[in-house]
């Protein structure tokens, strides 16, 4: 089992000032590294409308290199506007995952649209920064991962990744929509797609991790990471019924690949659980993995995934 | 080109149709058989949880006079989509061509959105009981939304020449409020696809291949190709963006540009192809062409006024 030290709450978007569209929730945390900060894009949400309904934004938050827990600086906007009337993602840009090539930074995110008979669809977008990861532009308007026979709907949680020239996306794809209390809830599973020029994508069309707690399990987040000569894949997963809560909420697994394509599941590695109290304490959720100056860290969520923001743990030791 | 117009062929009101459907008959779609031909068409039952319609795909043999009608079909040709799927809310239309014994069937699915009206995907099915039923080859679409073509792709018409499968089809180019009160409208062209297989699609990723005629905010519709005379001609519909329900002289007539390499084509509907015939069914509107041969002939399928909810009628090529 890997042991991760928890480090505490890094970032609550409630103690954040004078932007609308950032009030509540820091969500799905992706880290790019600058030589004397770190920069996490997260997701984030105004408050409300009058209908409850929320709309998602992606920014970031710079921590000093030196002092994860200390705040250099909250962008001053979102880093891409939502969508136009009928586009996929009029209603939300979350998450985002963000790689650096060659002199540009790309972010790959999941659009949010908003149905009739069930309440979202999503497909995944693509971005481009030519300013270090400042600012992003679309490179187009519509998504450039979308639905396909054996993927019928929510296609969301983008994580990029580039290993031996090739880009890599490991995103989720809604299996089905679950009538839970009168009320649709979309179960979906991890998925990958590859692609020369990050652009037009080949879908490997099979579910990577196994289901553990229930055929019905939903699954998100799978962050990769190569180290040690394996591939390692936190993610996480709940249950598809009453997952709002501490006993069927998230949970993070742990999986591993010697060829980015077969995984095999082993949650009871994964090292990290809910706290007994705290901010996480029902949830924790929405791993990423990143290495910084000789130490390996976990991003993640807690409670109410990430209403009230993202946290850190360090591991002891190395993955492998 | 001269059309001799044959009038209304088929009537729903006529006749009794699975899923409780009543009017419309859009789009027709022709699969030729030896001594009939069997015309696919969409047709609307009334949702019970909101009153809107949903598209149902049928069918009618008729003798190859076109003119008596054999038989209509009496079961569901294929079932709507599931929650959440790109077809949950219609089928419309549904194109049909033969491929290694099979009938192919690509569909444009609809489902409802919560801005916009709808939105819609191309499908495909595939019938081996000679097009009387057709099962999906997956929940979700072949043919979807794309970096460049960002909404509604829908009304694929697929044939084969030689090895390669083409699609032409449609993608809209996004949605506008033309008054303050008004509910949006959309705005779609032609586009291009072709495949090896006929289920992995090659876009050309949002290349107008039919010059607008009516400016930016002319909406194209339904393109249907057939060759004859030694060169392709295709047939579509289109019409003002806004305002063209009602609107006498905004709304669907029929287009037509031509080829001789299917890839580019020369607009040339400056004269009105197949004008209306005043006081009749097809008065006030044109729309849906589809065009296929049979014995030596071509024909013209083609909705009329109010998008087809009286039915279907055909004119014929004058050699």
């Amino acid at each position: 089992m890997f042991a991760w030290k928890k480090l505490g709450k890094v970032f609550t978007p409630q103690a954040v000032e004078g932007r609308v569209w950032l009030k509540e929730f820091a969500q799905a945390p992706a880290t790019l590294v600058f030589s004397d900060f770190v920069r996490v894009y997260f997701s984030c949400r105004p408050t409300a409308d009058a209908n409850g309904q929320y709309v998602s934004y992606s920014t970031y938050v710079d921590l000093e290199r030196s002092d994860l827990f200390k705040i250099r600086k909250v962008a001053e906007k979102p880093i891409l506007g939502l969508g136009d009337l009928g586009e996929f993602d009029e209603f939300g840009i979350y998450p985002v995952s963000i790689a650096r090539h060659a002199d540009e930074v790309r972010a790959y995110y999941a659009g949010w649209t908003r149905c009739e008979s069930v309440p979202f669809n999503v497909a995944i977008g693509c971005a481009v920064s030519r300013d270090g990861g400042n600012t992003f532009v679309k490179l187009g308007n519509g998504p450039v991962l979308s639905y396909s026979p054996d993927e019928p709907f929510v296609l969301s949680g983008p994580k990029i990744r580039r290993f031996d020239n090739r880009w890599y996306l490991w995103y989720i794809a809604g299996r089905k929509w679950k009538i839970v209390a009168g009320r649709p809830e979309p179960v979906y599973k991890i998925r990958m797609a590859t692609s020369e020029d990050g652009i037009q994508w080949n879908k490997v069309n099979k579910d990577l991790i196994d289901s553990r707690i229930e055929a019905d399990e939903a699954q998100a987040s799978p962050d990769v990471f190569e180290a040690n000569g394996k591939y390692h894949m936190f993610f996480c997963y709940r249950y598809s019924s009453d997952y709002r809560n501490r006993e069927k909420g998230y949970r993070i697994g742990y999986a591993w690949s010697s060829n980015l394509i077969d995984w095999r599941r082993d949650d009871a590695r994964a090292g990290i659980d809910v706290s007994t109290e705290g901010w996480d304490s029902e949830m924790v959720s929405y791993p990423h993995v990143f290495e910084l100056d000789g130490r390996t860290y976990l991003a993640y969520l807690g409670n109410q995934v990430g209403r009230y923001g993202f946290g850190l743990a360090v591991l002891d030791g190395q993955l492998k | 080109m001269r059309w001799h117009k044959l009038g209304k062929i088929f009537d729903p009101a006529e006749h009794i149709l699975a899923n409780d459907c009543s009017q419309y008959a859009q789009s027709p779609q022709a699969l030729v058989f030896d001594d009939f031909v069997r015309i696919y068409f969409s047709t609307r039952a009334v949702d019970k949880h909101n009153g809107k319609f949903l598209s149902h795909v049928a069918f009618v043999d008729m003798k190859k006079n076109l003119r008596d009608v054999i038989r209509v079909s009496d079961k569901t040709v294929i079932p709507l989509g599931g929650l959440g799927c790109f077809d949950e809310h219609g089928i419309f239309p549904m194109n049909v061509l033969r491929h290694g014994g099979a009938v192919y069937g690509y569909t444009c699915g609809w489902n409802r959105r919560v801005s916009v009206s709808v939105d819609t995907a191309i499908g495909l099915a595939i019938s081996r009981d000679g097009g009387e039923t057709f099962q999906r080859i997956g929940p979700g679409p072949v043919l979807a939304p794309s970096l460049h073509e960002p909404c509604l792709v829908g009304d694929g018409f697929v044939k084969r020449f030689g090895e390669i499968f083409h699609m032409w089809y449609i993608f809209g180019t996004g949605w506008k409020k033309y008054s303050a009160d008004a509910a949006p409208d959309r705005t779609y062209k032609i586009g291009h696809a072709t495949s090896l297989n006929g289920v992995d699609w090659a876009k050309e990723e949002a290349r107008r291949i039919i010059r607008d005629r009516l400016g930016p905010t002319e909406s194209q519709a339904l393109p249907t190709v057939v060759e004859f005379g030694g060169r392709y001609h295709m047939f579509f519909c289109y019409r003002e963006s806004a305002d063209f329900r009602t609107h006498k002289g905004r709304g669907y007539r029929i287009g037509h540009a031509v080829s001789d390499d299917l890839r580019d084509w020369l607009r040339d509907d400056e004269a009105s192809l197949l004008a209306g015939t005043p006081g009749d069914w097809d008065a006030d509107m044109q729309c849906y062409p589809h065009a296929f041969g049979c014995d030596g002939s071509v024909y013209l399928l083609y909705n009329g006024n109010e998008f087809g909810r009286c039915g279907f009628g055909l004119a014929k090529l004058i050699p």
